[in-house]
């Protein structure tokens, strides 16, 4: 497996930025009431996390490395305003379904996170496959989160309503507990299924 | 002295080109941005009073909750009635709407332009299924809760208050100023 699918797989699986890193909380809980909501923000990061990783790999040998955090969230929060400023002139109704979450992604402590321990130490090409992976991975949890919240608070999915009029909708569910025990419970699932299998895989 | 200097000016010039981007790109997309947003409160106005043409009332005399009041005239230059915005204080903060109300004081279209209350609860407010059920209804309004008429949203009394308060204070802005025209 070459280098660079091996960072993408890591990011997804076996490092994922929630599940393994525990990074992005903040997004994670508050995104994932729905499937869209989940698939939104974590799409939007993943476009983000591209463009910060790559610009930062450009740049990792002209900044110092005592002021790197500064340089970082400079070079971040401009990326995310020019992003969102396009957004909102010419997409108008894209903006209308993301532009809520695209001042969270400046917070989100993942873009950040692969900044100073990825992209910083490695070239541009790593670094973007670094990127999308953590962002698919980012995603992949938001989705699947969304879609258990989606299904247990609302009682659809995607929108539509599946389970039976008699189903009790536990609103709990989309609200902050519900995040709460959905992400801890997937956490420990992940880990159990998932995370343990790391080293057999390593050896094939 | 250069282990103080280099990262210092370095970090300068990181942030002056951020900047001189940022910049740019903000005078860039200042006009489309601008005119974006006009589109999406015309569209808001056209739902919440249909097929009236919009001239914003400058000093319009407010009072309660409204914040700005814009009248809606037909071809011939009639007063149709008024688009009323309103800021109310709902469960999670601020809740911004517009109302349109004809010159009798009948609602004619409520929309719910942003809002923080808490989602799968209070955020059904922005639903269809809720805000139509004002069109139509006229005079003092209350939740059923309160011994009245609108159907309030299961578990989110406050936030059907908050827009009902909303709709009353624009239907009597309508009721005192509606004729001054």
């Amino acid at each position: 497996m070459s280098k660079n699918l091996k960072v993408l797989r890591d990011g997804i699986l076996f490092d994922n930025p929630v599940l393994i890193q525990v990074v992005g909380m903040c997004a994670t809980l508050a995104t994932s009431t729905s499937i869209i909501n989940g698939l939104g923000m974590g799409l939007s990061t993943t476009a983000v996390l591209l463009g910060s990783n790559v610009v930062i790999s450009l740049l990792r040998k002209f900044i110092p490395d005592t002021v790197r955090i500064p340089c970082f969230i400079v070079v971040i929060a401009s990326f995310v305003t020019i992003v969102q400023l396009l957004l909102q002139a010419y997409l108008p109704a894209i903006n209308d379904a993301l532009g809520l979450f695209i001042p969270l992604i400046v917070v989100n402590c993942i873009i950040l996170a692969r900044a100073e321990g990825f992209a910083s130490k490695n070239g541009i090409i790593p670094s973007f496959f670094d990127g999308l992976g953590n962002g698919l991975g980012f995603t992949m949890v938001l989705a699947i989160m969304g879609a258990v919240r989606e299904l247990l608070g609302s009682g659809t999915i995607l929108g539509m309503t599946i389970m039976p009029e008699a189903f009790p909708k536990t609103l709990l569910m989309i609200m902050a507990p519900g995040a709460f025990f959905t992400l801890g419970i997937f956490m420990a699932i992940f880990k159990h299924c998932v995370a343990s299998r790391k080293p057999v895989e390593e050896e094939e | 002295m250069k282990q103080i200097t280099t990262p210092a000016i370095r970090l300068f010039v990181i942030c002056f080109v951020c900047a001189l981007c940022l910049g740019i790109c903000s005078e860039v997309t200042k006009a489309p941005i601008a005119a974006q947003a006009k589109k999406t409160q015309d569209e808001a106005m056209a739902a919440v009073l249909p097929d009236a043409q919009f001239e914003e009332i400058a000093d319009a005399p407010l009072s309660g909750t409204v914040t700005g009041v814009t009248v809606g005239k037909d071809s011939s230059g009639n007063v149709m009635g008024y688009v009323v915005s309103c800021t109310t204080s709902s469960f999670g903060g601020g809740m911004q709407m517009m109302v349109g109300v004809d010159t009798e004081g009948v609602v004619t279209g409520v929309r719910i332009l942003s809002h923080s209350d808490t989602p799968g609860l209070g955020a059904l407010a922005t639903s269809p299924d809720f805000y139509e059920q004002y069109t139509g209804m006229s005079g003092t309004l209350a939740v059923d809760k309160d011994g009245g008429q609108v159907k309030s949203i299961t578990s989110a009394t406050i936030t059907s208050r908050a827009v009902t308060v909303g709709v009353n204070d624009a239907i009597t802005w309508v009721a005192e100023n509606g004729g001054a025209q």
